[in-house]
């Protein structure tokens, strides 16, 4: 299976202080900065657990995502990539991991949002391609199992998917060991 | 990036035939465009056609707040219409015909938002469902799995009929005449692709309503409004309507007509078709913003017009659709899941009382209620949607629909299920109260996403929703009632000259700033139909709205009289008096003084004209004859395909299609209801271009014309066709196909050189 459309998210954990309205200041400045790459920002802080606020973009929407009720980064993947399964799957850990370290030193946050090191969530935004099945699972497993070895490590992990088939192909890969963005991408790095 | 063929086979049996092979030529115009067979401004209004509509900053640039920025987009100088960058992020419109939806095509909406979109349905006030941020090389795959459930995006912009509406309560409702719903639907198809209405200057939107006062169906603002009326004809009770005609909102707001008292309902369609026929026979085409039908009407006067559409309704061919459908129209349409009983004693989430006081009407059948599910600004979440099918699974067949105030109800809801149903809602975060109240504000995309808005009507509804929702619990019941609706721009898709208390935006320059606003209206009538417009009463800053909202109501909290409706009280005090209580409210202070008056609402950036479009509102004026030679185009680009295939003889039958089309296009210059039939359109092509040396060129003299009578002996040959035989075919076709292009230009420039000349010509004088 040749994995495109890879969506992952990191958890914040701990949302007190934090509010929807205030990412829409930090991305306009993201927007500023970003040469073109980024092309809007979609508020919807007025649904309960949606999309948040987005920022949209041709190869990739990133956007502070409240799905399941639970405040994230969420890295959108949208255009295809090239190389193995294992190599993208780096990449989209490598941006989103980038970005949560980014908002993580944000001055406008105030060190208030700190993500989990320890869970993320990977989603396959393409039904026709990675149907959510135990058949989709038995394909994707081993390149999810590889990446979670380069990021944790030794360390014990599990993978969880919502078997729900309405939804899309989805893993939750979890750690006990404590791991922040920083550790995570460095270990991405060495590897 | 599109991986449509894996849909197109998937869903091969499930989709209708005509509907694939419509999404299938979809598909090629996409390509043709792609390879610059096609007319930039032919296809803009191709795919308007097919719902596929521009979007904010689609013509590649940006300003950030501190610079415009070009938008780096991959497709290089690949466009999808004048100034509409390929790769630029756009919006679909989803026709739901009278909001009518089933579970199954919920949870379609659901997947396709998040796959394909940004994980969010926005229902409209016209009750369709739009999705934006999609990407054009992905509509094909959209458009075929809306299929495989029985949706189609066609003809949801661009100039045609648009979605036909209809009230959410019809059939349910204790105040119709009867249901409508069925004479909306064979509107609907009926209209939907129908020759007579493919060549208006702009968009016909038409509305059903089961009775005049209430506001569900808004018929009094459509181009074509029907109310349910019934009548005692030769003893015997007829069904029909009370039809108007030339409603419309927009910059210049008209309201309907009245057509005629009765028209009984075996005339709804052929009355449909001749006023389309009419409309696209005399309705202005070069001057787009004068011309919806309303302006034609009012060229006219309501009688001639009638007279018009009389005349050619007796013109008309009987078709047998025009009544096949009333056969069923006393059937019941739908039915429900469960035995209506009563809502008892059982316990009660916390939080019902307040939802059950506002989003719950009581059907007409005995132990049946209506549950209305909030939707703020019209927006659900992919996995809201989903839930949503879920419940409407539990509680009701199917039986849900969008409304125009961007909601969705579930009818037939047996009212002892209510507090169950209000629990699952809540689960899923669509339990909110306050549906038709001052706090469920409808707005349009505004700047957000469209092309034309000037100020943020989603920024300030979302806010004032916020404010008002936190006072909703002491709110006076007065006050609670009213509604609120926010436009973008004067174009009103917000709806705003409809509200009691209405705003759309527009820019002030203070000094030498530029400072969103919006214009105040008020008292404009939600009921009746839309029964009156608002009055413009002053352009106050964006950021000072909620202050206008507060103090308008305040004042009419003290100052209405016993009984005293909204827009009596404000008809009562008088613009110069309204006017004058909001004049504090108008002052901007300066930029060093406040600068969150020069930026709209939820967004930082200094505020900015600069991004506005073109809309793609008003579509492409683009002729029957320019459509009819882009499909030639594409069926000689699929007999190409044949050819390459090595099915030859397919290839020059598909060719020889190409050539009739190319030939059927000029035809239609002259006879615009030439028929399909082929002997007939070489009939005419022969006498109307062949014999009179139209169709000529200079050097060629009539070798292209050749081609096709020649193509047409072909067709004749025995099955084995030789490979260079073939080619040569496809190439005359090819040749000709031009030739019909240089035709059509020349003739265009003939007419253009005659009414330059009709214009230029001395006033007779006296003789």
């Amino acid at each position: 299976m040749d994995l495109q459309k890879i969506n992952v998210k990191f958890f914040a954990a701990d949302t007190n202080g934090v509010r929807l309205e205030d990412f829409i200041q930090i991305f306009n400045s993201w927007v500023q900065a970003s040469d073109g790459a980024y092309y809007d920002i979609a508020d919807y802080s007025h649904v309960q657990a949606g999309p948040g606020t987005l920022v949209v973009a041709h190869e990739a929407n990133i956007s502070i995502d409240c799905a399941g009720s639970r405040l994230g980064f969420l890295y959108n993947r949208k255009q295809p990539l090239a190389g193995t399964n294992q190599e993208k799957l780096a990449t989209i850990f490598k941006a989103t991991l980038e970005n949560c370290r980014k908002l993580e030193e944000e001055p406008g946050l105030d060190g208030k949002l700190r993500f989990l090191g320890g869970e993320a969530l990977v989603v396959i935004n393409d039904r026709l391609l990675a149907p959510n099945s135990e058949e989709t699972f038995v394909a994707v497993r081993p390149e999810i199992e590889l990446l979670a070895r380069r990021l944790y490590g030794s360390a014990e992990y599990t993978l969880e998917r919502d078997p729900d088939a309405r939804k899309r192909f989805n893993v939750f890969l979890r750690t006990s060991v404590s791991l922040d963005t920083r550790a995570l991408l460095k270990n991405l790095g060495d590897a | 990036m599109s991986q449509s063929t894996g849909w197109k086979e998937k869903l091969a049996d499930k989709m209708p035939p005509e509907l694939a092979r419509e999404i299938d030529i979809f598909e090629t115009q996409i390509e043709l465009r792609k390879q610059g067979k096609i007319d930039e401004r032919v296809f803009a209004e191709t795919r308007l056609r097919r719902g596929v509509y521009g979007q904010r900053y689609d013509n590649g640039q940006r300003h950030d707040g501190l610079k415009v920025q070009k938008l780096k987009l991959p497709s290089g100088g690949l466009t999808k219409g004048p100034e509409t960058v390929w790769d630029a992020p756009g919006m679909l419109r989803i026709k739901i015909p009278f909001g009518g939806l089933n579970a199954e095509q919920m949870e379609v909406l659901a997947d396709l938002s998040e796959e394909y979109a940004d994980g969010i349905s926005h229902v409209t006030t016209r009750q369709d469902i739009q999705y934006h941020f999609v990407h054009i090389d992905d509509t094909p795959s959209l458009m075929r799995r809306l299929a495989a459930v029985g949706i189609t995006t066609r003809e949801a912009c661009g100039n045609v009929v648009r979605n036909v509406t209809a009230c959410s309560l019809a059939g349910v409702c204790h105040d119709e005449t009867f249901d409508v719903t069925p004479y909306a639907m064979a509107c609907s198809k009926f209209l939907l692709g129908h020759p007579d209405t493919q060549d208006f200057g702009r968009k016909f939107k038409v509305a059903f309503s089961g009775c005049g006062q209430h506001p569900c169906g808004l018929t009094s603002m459509h181009d074509m409004g029907a109310i349910a009326r019934k009548k005692i004809i030769d003893g015997v009770e007829r069904r029909g309507f009370e039809f108007y005609i030339g409603g419309g909102l927009g910059a210049v707001p008209y309201r309907a007509q009245l057509f005629e008292e009765f028209l009984p309902e075996e005339e709804l369609l052929p009355t449909a078709q001749a006023i389309a026929r009419v409309y696209a026979r005399l309705g202005e085409k070069r001057n787009r913003a004068r011309a919806r039908i309303k302006f034609l009407i009012a060229n006219l006067g309501i009688d001639e017009f009638r007279k018009l559409v009389l005349e050619e309704r007796q013109k008309l061919t009987p078709d047998s659709r025009w009544t096949d459908f009333l056969a069923r129209v006393h059937e019941p349409t739908e039915s429900p899941l469960k035995a209506g009983t009563s809502l008892n004693g059982s316990e009660r989430p916390e939080g019902f009382g307040a939802w059950y006081a506002t989003n719950v009407y009581h059907q007409k059948q005995p132990g049946y209620v209506v549950a209305t599910v909030t939707l703020p600004m019209g927006d659900i979440t992919a996995d809201q949607f989903r839930d949503l099918a879920q419940v409407a699974r539990r509680f009701v067949k199917d039986t849900s629909r969008t409304t125009v105030e961007q909601n969705i109800v579930l009818r037939w809801v047996s009212e002892a299920d209510l507090p169950q149903l209000y629990g699952e809602l809540k689960a899923i975060g669509l339990g909110e109260p306050n549906a038709g109240t001052i706090v469920d504000v409808t707005a349009c995309p505004g700047t957000d996403t469209c092309k034309l808005g000037i100020a943020s009507s989603r920024g300030l509804a979302r806010e004032l929703r916020s404010r008002l929702s936190e006072k909703s619990f002491e709110m006076d019941a007065a006050v609670k009632d009213l509604r609120i609706k926010v436009s973008g721009c004067f174009n009103s898709c917000g709806q705003h000259h409809i509200a009691d208390l209405g705003f759309y935006g527009i820019s002030r320059n203070i000094n030498g700033y530029t400072v969103p606003h919006f214009q105040v209206l008020l008292g404009g009538k939600f009921k009746d139909n839309a029964g009156a417009y608002g009055l413009p009463v002053a352009a106050v800053p964006s950021k000072r709205i909620p202050e206008v909202v507060t103090r308008v109501t305040d004042r009419y909290l003290k100052g209405r009289e016993k009984g005293e409706s909204f827009q009596e009280f404000i008809a009562r005090l008088g613009k110069k008096e309204v006017k004058a209580m909001l004049e504090d409210l108008t002052r901007v202070p300066p930029h060093n003084v406040d600068p969150s008056y020069y930026s709209d609402w939820g967004d930082p950036r200094e505020f900015t004209l600069n991004d506005m479009g073109v809309g793609e509102c008003a579509g492409e004026v683009v002729s029957q004859t320019q459509f009819s030679l882009a499909a030639s185009e594409r069926e000689l680009f699929e007999a190409q395909i044949y050819f390459d295939a090595g099915a030859l003889k397919k290839a020059l039958l598909t060719a020889y299609h190409a050539m009739i089309q190319a030939a059927q296009g000029l035809v239609k210059t002259q006879n615009y209801d030439i028929s399909n039939d082929e002997e007939a359109i070489l009939k005419e092509f022969r006498e109307r271009f062949c014999d009179t040396q139209v169709f000529y060129d200079k050097f060629q003299g009539s070798n292209f014309a050749d081609y096709l009578f020649r193509a047409r002996e072909n067709l004749n040959t025995e099955d084995a066709v030789a490979k260079e035989f073939a080619l040569r075919r496809l190439q005359e076709a090819q040749l000709f196909i031009d030739a019909a292009h240089s035709c059509y230009n020349k003739l265009q420039a003939q007419n253009a050189t005659t009414r330059a000349a009709a214009v230029n010509l001395p006033a007779a004088g006296p003789a």
